[in-house]
């Protein structure tokens, strides 16, 4: 191919410089991040939905156990902290599915996906801005709001404050489930084309991994099966099996994995 | 620099396939900076596959292609720093006011205070007539007024190229010209490339054109070439007046008598005399066809000239020749 005279200082850059406008940060595979990071964080914080997940997350994670005390069927003696991680994290789980299915396969079926690409938005970025903001989301609705609202319930109901650092690290447990989840879902709408298969996938593994590891336990090495027990006794300061232990290590590194595996594969998808 | 021979697009046998179908077969072309080039083909000649290879969206089987110099493929998110770009079938979010997809497609591009960000979103609203219609939410867009956001995004970067997969396709005759106004205005400003069927306006607004067929490139010329006709060879009509029939004879013998001269047909209506000379060298015929009549003081010409082509003339033979190989 011929060299070609590029220009030292475009038209673009010439016009905007003029009117006081300076080229975006990120270049490269950050391309568009901070423009897109920015958006899809706005799908969180800045739409009326906000108000809902204000209201809906905190519904289920504090009003269940809220109600069942105010009904008598929760011994007072039992704190409502040890309801607080298993519903998380089977809440959450759920949440996380239904809220990420449509964040790639949506974008692939409606073209707006292509119409981002033809920008100066690397792939990369359009992965992991919505992987980021999705984390971000989950963490702020699903984890530290219920979670600080049950610390104050538990104080309420208890008159003592539950011990913080083991409480932050199984609400990081709690965390990490949610991200196992979030990125198998944004793995799945890489690769499928329709909600259908992502869907009984990922319900699939949360579900049916539940079932399979009652006969078969070794599932519970790799896949987050107990995660719920798992947080709960973090917060409790308890030792863990080594069962446990390897659960989450598995399910970061899996976590990880996926990342990585829908990154790769977004990265040779055709628009 | 010098603007007027730099290439802002280059492919070179650049090729792409789908399965088992060949959609795009070596296609090698330029694109000079500052031309409105059309890219012609029927439906399924591989134009919207070109666009995507050159923006990246999908990967060719072979070949390579680059614009500002920049390979698409590796360095597919600096090409498109450049380019702006309206797809055939622009899809946006639909919950966002046009005023916001703007915005959202301005910052791809530039940061600065909000304020210019703003202005900038406002300039172009303003340059595609979509004032009245800036805040409400796009679901609610027609056709027409989806183009017009199409132009608006496309634009917002000022770009040094500008590729426009069937802009005025899905317009009526009113949104279609509308569409061809602004790109002329556009013209001094940036390169236009840019996908159509729709021959008559690339007839008016293009400088150079390429004709694509079942993904292979069978034409790229300057449009007033093309028109022309292809090569040396050249149709010319002339219309004559003489009284006399051994003058017309003789001249139409020295006019066949020429190796340069194809097929010369002959019409008569009252006492006009029309011919039609199909020539090999049209040099030679600008140069020596009118002189050889003329030799024959007793013959008038009222009418000499080279016969021209409409676009569709050109397109729709290039085509038949090229489908009945």
């Amino acid at each position: 191919m011929t060299a070609q005279t590029h220009p030292q200082i475009t038209r673009d850059l010439r016009m905007a410089a003029r009117q006081g406008l300076l080229p975006a940060r990120g270049s490269g595979w950050l391309g568009g991040f901070e423009n897109m990071f920015r958006k899809e964080l706005g799908e969180w914080f800045r739409t009326r939905r906000w108000w809902g997940r204000i209201l809906i997350w905190p519904a289920l994670i504090n009003g269940i156990p809220a109600i069942f005390r105010a009904t008598g069927q929760i011994p007072p003696e039992i704190p409502d902290i040890l309801y607080y991680f298993q519903i998380a994290v089977i809440a959450g789980t759920i949440g996380m599915i239904i809220l990420a299915q449509d964040e790639v396969i949506q974008e692939k079926q409606s073209g707006t996906a292509a119409w981002i690409l033809s920008k100066p938005a690397a792939r990369r970025s359009f992965i992991l801005s919505k992987l980021l903001s999705d984390a971000i989301g989950a963490l702020a609705f699903i984890v530290v709001l219920p979670g600080l609202i049950i610390l104050v319930q538990t104080y309420l109901t208890t008159h003592q404050m539950a011990p913080l650092l083991p409480f932050l690290a199984g609400a990081g447990v709690v965390m990490l489930a949610l991200l196992f989840y979030l990125s198998l879902v944004i793995l799945l709408g890489v690769l499928f084309e329709s909600r259908g298969p992502l869907l009984a996938i990922a319900f699939g593994v949360m579900i049916g991994g539940m079932f399979a590891a009652a006969s078969f336990p070794q599932i519970g090495y790799v896949l987050p099966m107990s995660m719920d027990k798992i947080s709960l006794m973090v917060a409790l300061g308890q030792p863990l099996p080594t069962a446990d232990v390897s659960q989450l290590i598995s399910t970061a590194v899996l976590s990880i994995l996926f990342t990585l595996v829908a990154l790769w594969r977004f990265q040779h998808k055709e628009f | 620099m010098d603007t007027s021979n730099s290439l802002v697009i280059e492919t070179q046998n650049l090729s792409k396939t789908y399965k088992e179908a060949q959609a795009l077969t070596d296609l090698s072309l330029t694109v000079k900076q500052n031309s409105i080039f059309g890219f012609l083909g029927p439906n399924g000649a591989g134009k919207s596959t070109t666009i995507k290879l050159l923006l990246g969206l999908i990967q060719p089987s072979g070949g390579r292609a680059s614009i500002f110099g920049y390979d698409v493929q590796r360095q597919s998110v600096e090409v498109r720093k450049h380019v702006g770009y309206l797809a055939q079938d622009p899809r946006y979010y639909e919950h966002m006011t046009a005023r916001q997809i703007i915005g959202y497609t301005a910052r791809f591009f530039y940061r600065g205070p909000k304020d210019l960000l703003e202005a900038r979103v406002q300039e172009v609203i303003e340059l595609v007539g979509l004032e009245d219609k800036a805040d409400r939410p796009v679901r609610g867009f027609s056709g027409g007024e989806r183009q017009r956001l199409g132009i608006a995004q496309a634009q917002v970067n000022y770009p040094d190229l500008l590729i426009l997969d069937e802009p005025a396709a899905a317009l009526d005759p009113m949104g279609r010209h509308d569409v061809l106004e602004v790109m002329e205005r556009l013209r001094k400003y940036t390169t236009i490339f840019y996908s159509t069927h729709i021959l008559e306006d690339v007839q008016r607004v293009s400088d150079t054109v390429a004709i694509l067929n079942r993904g292979r490139l069978i034409a790229e010329a300057p449009i007033d070439k093309l028109l022309a006709g292809d090569g040396g060879s050249a149709l010319y009509d002339i219309t004559l007046k003489g009284e006399a029939e051994a003058a017309l004879t003789g001249a139409r013998s020295r006019v066949e008598g020429q190796p340069w001269v194809q097929h010369l047909s002959m019409t008569t209506d009252d006492g006009q005399i029309d011919w039609q000379v199909s020539v090999t060298d049209a040099t030679a015929a600008e140069d020596l066809l009118l002189r050889l009549i003329l030799e024959d003081r007793s013959l008038k010409v009222k009418h000499f000239g080279r016969k021209t082509y409409n676009l569709e003339e050109v397109f729709l033979e290039m085509i038949e020749k090229e489908n009945s190989k």
